[in-house]
């Protein structure tokens, strides 16, 4: 009899919350499909120099996280369904039924409910991980071919997963329904969310974010203490002044709403705070271009990827969640006083009735839809900075990867002169690596052994980051590393020279220093900039450049012989690549020899990199962010988006009875259907567009910040292109949602 | 006196073939112009079929409906929703009044779907609301009133838009005695004052009291039908009454 119960049910709650198991499947499919990857049995053709043993443990924690997230939306079901339920479970009670027994039959229908859709995901998972497969492939360039196959570890892993999450959470409705007294058991359906003026977690915010604006305000003000100077042009002191008097300002008029808080109201500190937050996220966000265009330095170092971005980044963060709290929390206020205010819409049609719905709900549930803006948020910027991630990280691969084998060394490390010179600067050329790939029977097509040179003498102790000396090439060198690349000699007259440059750098940088250097001063004479070509930007490697610069001289051979040599290079190419053990053995041989980092941080430093390793780390860790943030993002977004769904199909009586009400007071079946579908893209859009918005400025903001890489290694087109298809898969994933949820709206709760 | 309401033999059949029930069998009466109609019987007698047929909500097996001359039963499926609303008011058992919206608003939505321009519509509140005494509690909430309120509330909302009749579903159901003695008041000075015809279902003799006709149903069809005229209402519930005890005689008749 109780398996006849559990499964009529599970039947029934099928079909109540269709979209939270297809949800549940799809979630099942998509974790088995990632995992699949990291399998003991995944081995797919990739020849000797690539091992995906990079990505296993890496991919399993990644992934395994962002399942975790998971645990929310089975919470949230989970809870609303034994809310709905309560009636049901205290009317069994009373028949007779142990409280124990409910609860367990609870549990049972649940589990059941989640092991159908775990079972289906995984079969599901077993297509999908195809597509995975095929995206590993094509990252590392490699021919796809189909092969369905069934994981055991996976699928283990997958159920266990799943199992865990259910029994859990399972375990936890067993305690709440043992402990519920069956009078509110009774009464549990009538009880009504907690109305927002009751509500705490507005006030909550505020108080966390009044913490932020001290924060803010300290940070402006040590900024200002420590990196301010009164020469910079007025634009940096309109940022420097901005970031300290626009927290000072919102923490005032918090202040000033303290003293006078019974006559103002918290509605209008939040409304005023929020304007405040705007002119401060103006402010936080324009720190980026700012620091870029006059070369501010804003932190430890430079501003782009150092920790007063991230600060600010932080900080502006901070203003956009109080300003998505903000939004939500008067949204209902607001139509409140424009509905007051505005007669004429409020009463034209059935808009009271509209607005009764949506402000009814917003006044009650403005705490999820809070959370359901912020996680859409991350899920929609995830997407939007994948894109922009891979396609840098990919593109910058490429211009690094030039060479089987790349040895460079540094001499930051070394302050004297005479250590240089005596130091172990020039052991044999490296010639430990032609041995190995000798040893190895790797034959070699261009090996180039070479030095880097300093203009003047004098330049070797200059250790100022933001002008630090450009290094200098033979241009012999120079042109057998072109061969070696494929491309075209150069020539250079009498007492000329030429510049190479990083793809990097912009095209502003590189003619203003043309400008500024058409002649070099050198420990053997002047010489000046080739008319013909003053400048090369073939991509050569990134090796070949002095730090903190982006450029390197290359001068006719007679005039390097009197220069100082501070480093050398070597670069080699061979006939077939080095397979993945070999590549690591050298790399690791290497290393024994010459350090990284040498003892007492005092000597010169050397570098190698095979392009065996560089490709297999960067497109695995390629891949795993690709497939990562994709995941991350697809799951916050079903969370969201199902979320979105079952607030209003579970509330489906609750409509069926309003509606029904208004079909008899004679209002047509065409209005009733259009007020369902606005009701719906209300609730909807709101947080949608709310959601783009924020994660718009976020984007902006990550994009300026990295905008030279973005234009370097991947262009401007590549990435709009990127992003518009990243958007049309989300507003197709979006329209799936909205028309699924309005089909079973209509059906659950238009039809009387 | 003019009538509104004309009933022509009408029949309501449920089901099909062998599991065929009669809800109504045949029944034909008249409503006059500002009487205020009462309909009692027992459980399955057919009261709520009736009032559902009437209301448009559900359609007659044969006969016909009149209201103000209106043949409802002819009236096309896409017409029937604007029928209603011009023409008749309702008043249910368990109030159906929207929890999301203030019970001013209650109210305004009934002249909101009939379309009244949009600057009259606070007036008309008023005054409804006033005739009703829920003047003061117009910006409440439905869950924040008593239930009596409540039913006031639904009372003006029927009668708001001045409908040609307003049906009341057993009004008093769900009320307490204090608060159904004083909307059955107020629906008997609706009547009265504003001359609003009232068309009551109720298996209550007392509120049954207040009606001037009532009409006793059983199986589907008139048993028989009694006016107050001008005795009082004490005397009115006491014919009531006995006409029940031989109404349910002839169920418990074990002779």
């Amino acid at each position: 009899m109780y398996l006849k119960l559990i499964i009529r049910n599970v039947r029934r709650s099928a079909r109540d919350y269709l979209i939270y198991m297809v949800t549940m499947t799809v979630c099942a499919m998509l974790l088995y499909s990632f995992l699949s990857v990291t399998s003991r049995y995944y081995r797919p053709d990739m020849g000797a120099q690539y091992n995906l043993a990079v990505l296993g443990d890496g991919m399993k924690l990644a992934v395994g996280s962002i399942s975790l997230l998971l645990l929310f939306l089975v919470r949230f079901v989970n809870n609303y369904m034994l809310r709905h339920r309560q009636k049901e479970f205290a009317i069994q009670t009373v028949l007779g039924m142990e409280q124990n027994t409910v609860a367990w039959l609870f549990f049972a229908e649940t589990f059941v409910l989640g092991a159908v859709c775990v079972f289906a995901g995984i079969l599901l998972g077993m297509f999908c991980s195809q597509f995975i497969t095929a995206m590993l492939l094509a990252e590392y360039g490699l021919e796809y071919r189909l092969s369905f196959m069934l994981f055991p570890d996976t699928m283990l892993l997958t159920a266990a997963f799943f199992g865990i999450s259910l029994a859990v959470t399972g375990l936890f409705n067993v305690r709440t329904i043992r402990r519920i007294r069956i009078i509110h058991m009774l009464h549990g359906g009538r009880r009504n969310d907690t109305a927002l003026g009751r509500s705490r977690y507005m006030p909550f915010v505020t108080v966390l974010y009044g913490i932020m604006l001290v924060l803010m305000l300290a940070s402006g003000l040590s900024a200002k203490h420590y990196y301010f100077d009164s020469r910079f042009p007025l634009p940096v002191h309109i940022m420097f002044q901005g970031n300290i008097l626009a927290p000072l300002l919102s923490l005032a008029w918090l202040f000033a709403w303290l003293i006078r808080r019974k006559r103002w109201g918290f509605q209008r500190l939040v409304f005023v705070e929020m304007l405040f937050t705007l002119v401060n996220a103006c402010f936080f966000a324009s720190v980026p271009p700012i620091c870029m265009r006059y070369q501010l330095s804003f932190g430890s170092s430079a501003l782009g990827s150092d920790t007063g971005a991230n600060q600010y980044l932080l900080f502006l963060l901070a203003a956009l969640i109080y300003l998505v709290c903000g939004i939500i929390y008067l949204s209902g206020a607001f139509l409140c006083r424009w509905k007051d205010k505005n007669p004429a819409h409020t009463y034209s049609g059935q808009n009271l009735f509209f607005f009764g719905q949506i402000i009814s709900r917003l006044t009650t549930t403005a705490h999820t839809m809070t959370l359901i803006c912020l996680t859409l948020s991350a899920s929609i910027f995830l997407f939007l900075a994948v894109p922009a991630l891979t396609g840098w990280a990919s593109g910058f691969l490429d211009q690094r990867s030039l060479y089987d084998v790349q040895i460079s060394s540094a001499y930051s490390s070394v302050y004297e002169e005479s250590d240089l010179l005596t130091g172990d600067l020039y052991i044999d050329s490296y010639g430990l690596v032609p041995d190995f790939l000798e040893q190895r029977g790797i034959a070699v097509s261009h090996d180039c052994a070479f030095s880097l040179y300093l203009p003047c003498r004098d330049e070797f102790y200059n250790r100022v980051k933001l002008d630090f000396p450009v290094a200098v090439i033979r241009l012999s060198d120079y042109n057998a590393i072109r061969e070696m690349l494929g491309y075209e000699k150069i020539h250079l007259g009498e007492n000329e020279f030429t510049t190479q440059w990083q793809s990097i750098a912009t095209a502003k940088e590189r003619d203003e220093f043309v400008k500024n250097h058409r002649s070099v001063s050198t420990d053997a004479g002047t010489l000046n900039l080739s008319q013909e070509n003053p400048y090369y930007e073939d991509a050569v490697g990134e090796t070949l450049y002095n730090r903190y610069t982006d450029v390197i001289y290359v001068f006719p051979d007679r005039i390097c012989e009197s220069l100082l040599s501070v480093m050398q290079c070597r670069y080699i190419r061979t006939i077939r690549p080095i397979s993945y053990a070999d590549a690591l053995q050298l790399e690791n041989d290497f290393r024994k020899l010459y350090p990284e980092s040498p003892e007492d941080n005092i000597g010169m430093c050397y570098y190698i990199r095979t392009r065996t390793l560089q490709v297999n780390d960067t497109r695995a860790s390629i891949f795993m962010t690709n497939a990562m943030m994709t995941y991350g993002g697809i799951v916050l977004m079903v969370i969201c988006l199902t979320i979105l769904s079952l607030q209003q199909l579970l509330d489906a009586s609750q409509y069926r009875y309003r509606f029904g009400v208004l079909r008899k007071m004679g209002v047509e079946e065409n209005d009733i259907d259009k007020l369902i579908l606005k009701q719906l893209c209300v609730w909807f859009g709101l947080p949608v567009t709310v959601a783009i918005a924020v994660a718009a400025i976020l984007a902006v903001y990550f994009f300026t910040t990295i905008q030279r890489q973005l234009a370097a290694y991947m262009g401007t087109e590549a990435l709009l292109l990127r992003l518009l298809a990243t958007f049309g898969v989300l507003t197709v994933l979006l329209a799936c949602y909205f028309a699924s949820t309005r089909a079973l709206f209509k059906s659950a709760a238009g039809r009387g | 006196m003019k009538s509104v309401l004309k009933l022509d033999h009408i029949q309501k059949y449920y089901g099909n073939g062998g599991s065929l029930t009669q809800a109504i069998r045949d029944i034909s009466f008249t409503v006059e112009e500002g009487e205020f109609l009462g309909i009692m019987g027992a459980s399955g007698s057919g009261k709520t079929t009736l009032l559902n047929c009437i209301s448009t909500i559900d359609a007659v097996s044969a006969g016909h409906i009149y209201l103000d001359q209106t043949d409802v039963t002819d009236l096309r499926p896409g017409h029937l929703a604007r029928f209603r609303r011009e023409n008749l008011g309702f008043i249910f058992q368990d109030f159906n009044l929207l929890d999301t919206l203030t019970l001013g608003e209650n109210i305004s939505l009934a002249l909101t779907i009939n379309r009244m321009p949009h600057d009259k519509i606070p007036s008309r509140v008023q005054q409804v609301a006033s005739s009703l005494n829920i003047a003061d509690i117009l910006d409440k909430y439905p869950y924040q009133v008593s239930g009596g309120q409540k039913q006031r509330c639904a009372c003006a909302r029927a009668l708001v838009s001045d409908p040609k009749l307003i049906l009341a579903d057993e009004p008093t159901g769900a009320l307490d005695s204090h608060s159904a003695q004083m909307l059955l008041s107020t629906l008997q000075s609706i009547n009265q004052k504003l001359g609003a015809t009232i068309l009551m279902v109720t298996h209550d003799p007392f509120s049954a009291s207040y009606a001037g006709r009532i009409l006793f149903l059983k199986d589907g069809e008139i048993f028989t039908e009694i006016h107050r005229g001008n005795s009082s209402r004490k005397a009115f519930f006491d014919k009531i009454l006995s006409v029940l005890t031989t109404l349910g005689g002839g169920q418990t008749d074990v002779s």
